[in-house]
C-alpha cells in the first residue's frame, strides 16, 4: 500500500539575517565609504601639508576627533547591550555598526597617527586600540563560524548529559572497584577523583590534556599484574571499559570546552583592552594638551 | 553475657532529608574493618584497603583497634596505626570519609555508629563556560584601565615639576618624538619648555635662550642660561622680526579652506600660528639620513622648520590688517617697492639726522662733504695726474678708481668708513710744516687745535717753542702760519677744498660738520664680495662692476645718492638663466634675514651644529 494522500506541509520561509549583514551591509558601506574618503583626504592634503603629518595638523585633528568619538561610542555597546529597547535602533544594528565602523578605525586612526610612532602615551593608546580590534575581529570570526562547529561537535548529546555520563562513570567505577585490592582501588580512585574536566584558559584553548588522570589511570590499570581471583580479574575488565568510555566522553566534552573557549575568550581580551584604552586614550589626548 | 557490637549505620545523603540508619548486632569480642564485602563493618571508600583494620574488646568498657593493612586511621584527629580506646569517654575514630562514633552498649558491649556523608557534587553546564575558570574579565577591566590612568595620566599630570630633579621623569612618556639633535638636552625636562600646562609654548621659553640683544651684559646672560642649562651648543641668537603684537596682528590666515579652519581652531584655544613653536617644529618624525649620510646622526641636528607665513603672505595688503603701517607691501619679488635708503638730512649734531627717501625722488644727501665722484675718477683730469704722480709705491700710479678710497671689510661684505687721512691725505695733505725728516700736520677734524697751530684768530700764535725741539719750518710755497691768519681755512687752504667753510662775525672759522653714511639700506644685505656684485674671483657672464651700479663717473655733487635702485638687481635676481647667466633667485630672504634684520639668512642653511659647539667656540672656530 502506498501512501498516496500524504499532507502538504506548509513552511513559513524566514531567513535569518545576522548583524554582519545587518540592511544589506548598510554599515559595511558606510565604513568603507568613511575609510575611503579619509584616505582620499589624507594622501591628498598630506603631500601639501608643511609639516610631516602627524595628529596635529588640521587632518590629523579631524582624524582624532572622529576616531576617539567612534571608541567612545564604541565602548558604549556594552552599556547598549544590557538596556531593552525597541524601534530602529535595534542591538543588531549597534552590533553591526560597532562592527563595521570599529574595523574602520584601523584606518581612521592608523591616518591619525601619520605613521609616527615611538615609545609613548600615545602609540600605547594606539597599540590597545588595534588589541582591541583584533580582539573583536576574532570575536566575529568566532559568533561566524564556532556555532556550528559546537552543534557539529555535540551532535544529540546535550552538555547535561556529558556532565551526567560522567558521574554515572564515575559512581560505576567507584562501585566496581569494590573488590578490588589497594592498587586496583588506587586508579578508579585516581580517575574519579583526580580527573579535571576544564582546566585553565590555556588548557582549554589548546585543548591539552595530555597529562589526563583518567588517561594515566587506565594506562596504569592495563601494566597491573594479572589479578589473584577472577572476582577481581573481572572487576579489572570492567574498569578498563568504564575507563575507555570516560575517556570518549570527556574527549568530546573537552572538545565543546575547547570551542566555547574560542568563543568566549576573546572577550577577555577586548573588554580590558577596552577599558585600558579608554584610559590611553584620555591619558593621550590631555597629555597632548597638557604639553601643548 | 558475652561482649558485642551494636552497630548503627547511618548514612546523610547529601540532597537533604532523613538519613538513613541500619542497625544490627554483631555478636563476638572481634570485628574487622575494610572494604571487603565479608568485612565486620563495611567502608565503602575506595581509599579503604579490603582489610583495613580491626578491633577488639580490650577489657571493660575498653576497646583495641589495630591497623593490619598498615594505613593508618584518626583518633581524635591524630593518624594511629593502634589505639586502645575508652569506651565510656565517647570517642570517635575516623576512616577516611567514614566516621566511627562509640559508646557505651548493654552489657558491657558497645555501641558502634558509623556514619557516612555522601559527597556528591554535580558539576554544572556552567563548566563549559570559560567564565567560571578565568579572572573575571570586569575586574581586569577595571585594573588596566585605572592603572594606566593613573600612570599615565595622573602621576605626570600632578608629580611632574616635583619629580623633575630626580631620576625618573614621568612626564617623558608624553613625548611624541624624539627632540632634535640640539634641543637633546632637554628630552628629560619637559617644563623647561612646556612651563605651564595646557598652555602652548609660549615663546619667552625659547627667548630664555635664544634672544639677541645689543647690551652685552643681556646677551652673557642668555648664552649663560643655555650653558648651565647643559646645552653643549651655542644657541643661534635672534632678534625679534617686529613687535610680536605688530607680527600677530599683520599676519594672515593662511590659505586653504582646512588651513584657515586650523589656524582659527588655534587661535582661538590659545594655541596661536605666529609663536616660534609654530614654524620651529619639535618631537617630529625624523627624516632618516640620506644614503651615504652619517649613520650616528639620525637625528635631525635642529628642529624641523616649517613656515608658517611666508614672507609675500603678511607683506601684503599689511594696511588692511595693520591699520597704519610705514611698510609698504611687497606681494612678489616683482612688486618690491623702489628703495629708500637712509638718506642723510643733517651732518650736524652728534649724530646725524636720516630719512627714508624713495630712490625715484631723487634724494639728496647732506653729509656736509664737498666731493665730486666725476673729477676724482676722470682718467684724463688732474686727479689722475697727481695719482699718477705719486706713484704704485704709495698705493696709486694710475688715475683713481673706487677702490682707491673704498677699501673692503674684514668680510668683503661691505666697505670699511672713508678715513679722511688714508683715504684722502695723500693729495689732501693737512701737513703744515717739517721737522727734520717728520711732516708736522694739522689734526683732521679738531678746528680749535688747528686754529692754534695756524696761529689765527684771537688766540694768536707763539713762536715759542719747547726746549729741545726743532723750530719748524715752513713748507715751501706756503707762508709761516702766522703770517696768514687761519690760512687752512681760507681758499687754497687745505680744509677749503672739501669742506664748508663760514665766518663768524668775531672772524673765527666754522667747518660744517662731516658725516658719511655707513649704510644706506641697513634692513637689506648687499654682499659686495659676490663675484656678480663686483666682489672679488670670476663673475658669471652679465656680472656687474662698480661702474655698473654706481653711476660715481658722472657725478659732480656730493649730495648724489649714488646706491642703484632695484631695477639693477632685477638685472638678474628673478630671471630665468636663458636670460642672463648671472640669473639668481628673486627670494626675500636671499636679502632680508628674518629673525637678523640688516642681514641675508644664510645660505644653503645655518653653520652645521657641531660649529656651535662650545669648544669650538672658546677654541676660536666660531662661525663667521
Amino acid at each position: 500500500m502506498t501512501h498516496a494522500g500524504g499532507h502538504t506541509e506548509r513552511v513559513k520561509q524566514r531567513t535569518h539575517e545576522g548583524f554582519l549583514r545587518h540592511k544589506h551591509f548598510m554599515f559595511a558601506q558606510i565604513a568603507t565609504a568613511l575609510c575611503v574618503v579619509a584616505v582620499g583626504v589624507y594622501f591628498f592634503t598630506a603631500a601639501s601639508l608643511d609639516e610631516p603629518p602627524s595628529g596635529g595638523s588640521w587632518i590629523g585633528y579631524i582624524l582624532g576627533t572622529i576616531s576617539a568619538g567612534l571608541i567612545v561610542w564604541l565602548a558604549c555597546l556594552g552599556i547598549r547591550k544590557r538596556v531593552i529597547t525597541s524601534g530602529h535602533y535595534s542591538l543588531k544594528a549597534w552590533v553591526s555598526a560597532h562592527v563595521y565602523l570599529g574595523l574602520s578605525l584601523t584606518v581612521l586612526a592608523t591616518l591619525h597617527t601619520g605613521f609616527q610612532f615611538g615609545w609613548n602615551i600615545h602609540t600605547l593608546a594606539y597599540v590597545l586600540m588595534m588589541l582591541v580590534i583584533v580582539s573583536g575581529a576574532l570575536g566575529i570570526w568566532a559568533y561566524a563560524t564556532l556555532p556550528q562547529r559546537l552543534h557539529g561537535n555535540r551532535g544529540e548529546t546535550t552538555r547535561k548529559q556529558m556532565l551526567e555520563s560522567i558521574e554515572s562513570l564515575d559512581r560505576q567505577m567507584h562501585d566496581v572497584a569494590q573488590p578490588l585490592d589497594r592498587a586496583g582501588a588506587e586508579l578508579a580512585r585516581m580517575s574519579i577523583e583526580d580527573t579535571e574536566l576544564g582546566g585553565g584558559f590555556w588548557t582549554r584553548l589548546t585543548n591539552g590534556y595530555g597529562n589526563c588522570a583518567n588517561r594515566r589511570a587506565a594506562a596504569r590499570l592495563r601494566a597491573l599484574p594479572p589479578a589473584s581471583n577472577p572476582a577481581q580479574a573481572e572487576a579489572l575488565t570492567k574498569l578498563e571499559q568504564l575507563m575507555q568510555q570516560k575517556a570518549e566522553v570527556l574527549a568530546l566534552a573537552r572538545r565543546q570546552m575547547q570551542i566555547t573557549a574560542f568563543l568566549e575568550g576573546w572577550l577577555f581580551v577586548h573588554i580590558p583592552a577596552t577599558f585600558a584604552l579608554l584610559a590611553a586614550l584620555t591619558a593621550h589626548i590631555a597629555s597632548v594638551f597638557a604639553y601643548w | 553475657m558475652a561482649q558485642e557490637f551494636h552497630l548503627k549505620l547511618i548514612t546523610e545523603r547529601a540532597g537533604g532529608g532523613d538519613p538513613i540508619v541500619r542497625e544490627r548486632q554483631l555478636p563476638g569480642p572481634e570485628l574487622s574493618i575494610g572494604r571487603a564485602a565479608d568485612s565486620g563493618i563495611v567502608l565503602t571508600d575506595l581509599t579503604i584497603d579490603p582489610q583495613h583494620a580491626k578491633m577488639r574488646f580490650s577489657g571493660p568498657g575498653r576497646i583495641t583497634l589495630e591497623s593490619v593493612s598498615g594505613r593508618p586511621f584518626l583518633v581524635g584527629g591524630r593518624p594511629v596505626q593502634r589505639a586502645d580506646i575508652d569506651v565510656a569517654s565517647r570517642p570517635q575514630v575516623e576512616f577516611a570519609s567514614y566516621r566511627l562514633a562509640f559508646e557505651p552498649g548493654p552489657d558491657g558491649g558497645a555501641v558502634v555508629t558509623v556514619t557516612h556523608a555522601e559527597h556528591e557534587s554535580h558539576a554544572t553546564p556552567k563548566v563549559f563556560s570559560l567564565q567560571s575558570k578565568v579572572f573575571g574579565r570586569r575586574k581586569m577591566a577595571w585594573v588596566f584601565g585605572s592603572g594606566i590612568f593613573v600612570i599615565c595620566l595622573l602621576i605626570p599630570l600632578l608629580f611632574a615639576g616635583l619629580l623633575s630633579q630626580s631620576k625618573i621623569h614621568p612626564d617623558q612618556q608624553w613625548s611624541t618624538g624624539p627632540l632634535s639633535k640640539s634641543h637633546a638636552f632637554l628630552e628629560t625636562d619637559c617644563k623647561s619648555c612646556h612651563a605651564k600646562s595646557f598652555v602652548a609654548v609660549r615663546d619667552e621659553s625659547c627667548k630664555s635662550c635664544h634672544q639677541a640683544s645689543h647690551d652685552p651684559a643681556a646677551q652673557a646672560k642668555v648664552l649663560a642660561k643655555a650653558r648651565d642649562g647643559g646645552s653643549p651648543y651655542r644657541p643661534t641668537l635672534i632678534f625679534d622680526h617686529a613687535d610680536p603684537k605688530k607680527l600677530s596682528q599683520s599676519a594672515p590666515l593662511p590659505d586653504g579652506f582646512g588651513a584657515k579652519v586650523t589656524t582659527i581652531v588655534q587661535r582661538t584655544l590659545g594655541h596661536p600660528t605666529d609663536r616660534c613653536a609654530s614654524c620651529h617644529i619639535e618631537h617630529t618624525k625624523v627624516t632618516p639620513p640620506a644614503k651615504g649620510g652619517d649613520p650616528k646622526a639620525p637625528l635631525a641636528d635642529k628642529p624641523k622648520m616649517v613656515v608658517v607665513n611666508d614672507c609675500e603672505s603678511c607683506h601684503s595688503k599689511l594696511k588692511t590688517r595693520l591699520g597704519k603701517t610705514e611698510l609698504i607691501d611687497t606681494p612678489d619679488w616683482n612688486r618690491h617697492p623702489a628703495f629708500r635708503p637712509l638718506i642723510m638730512t643733517s651732518a650736524e649734531g652728534v649724530k646725524p639726522t636720516f630719512q627714508r627717501m624713495a630712490l625715484t625722488g631723487a634724494p639728496q644727501e647732506r653729509n656736509g662733504l664737498i666731493f665730486p665722484h666725476r673729477m676724482h675718477l676722470d682718467p684724463l683730469g688732474g686727479v689722475a695726474k697727481q695719482a699718477i704722480g705719486l706713484g704704485a709705491a704709495r698705493g696709486y700710479g694710475a688715475a683713481l678708481e673706487c677702490e682707491s678710497c673704498h677699501r673692503p671689510d674684514a668680510t668683503g661684505r661691505s666697505f670699511q668708513p672713508i678715513q679722511m687721512e688714508k683715504d684722502c691725505g695723500s693729495c689732501h695733505s693737512l701737513a703744515y710744516a717739517r721737522v727734520g725728516s717728520e711732516l708736522r700736520l694739522y689734526p683732521h677734524g679738531e678746528v680749535e687745535k688747528t686754529m692754534m697751530i695756524a696761529g689765527g684768530g684771537s688766540m694768536g700764535g707763539s713762536n715759542r717753542v719747547r726746549p729741545g725741539t726743532a723750530r719748524p719750518t715752513p713748507l715751501p710755497g706756503t707762508a709761516p702760519p702766522s703770517a696768514v691768519s687761519g690760512s687752512p681755512f681760507r681758499p687754497g687752504g687745505a680744509c677749503f677744498d672739501c669742506h664748508t667753510i663760514t665766518w663768524t662775525p668775531e672772524g673765527r672759522p666754522s667747518v660744517q660738520a662731516v658725516k658719511l653714511t655707513t649704510s644706506y639700506m641697513p634692513r637689506g644685505a648687499f654682499d659686495h664680495a659676490t663675484p656678480e656684485h663686483g666682489g672679488p674671483g670670476q663673475s658669471k657672464a652679465g656680472g656687474y662692476k662698480c661702474a655698473d651700479c654706481h653711476k660715481a663717473a658722472v657725478s659732480d655733487r656730493t649730495s648724489d645718492v649714488l646706491v642703484p635702485d632695484i631695477a639693477k638687481c632685477n638685472a638678474c635676481h628673478g630671471q630665468p638663466k636663458t636670460k642672463t647667466a648671472a640669473a639668481s633667485d628673486g627670494e626675500c630672504a636671499t636679502c632680508h634675514s628674518f629673525h637678523a634684520p640688516g642681514k641675508a639668512t644664510p645660505k644653503p642653511g645655518h653653520p652645521p651644529l657641531e660649529t656651535l659647539r662650545w669648544s669650538q667656540i672658546t677654541a676660536g672656530k666660531a662661525p663667521g
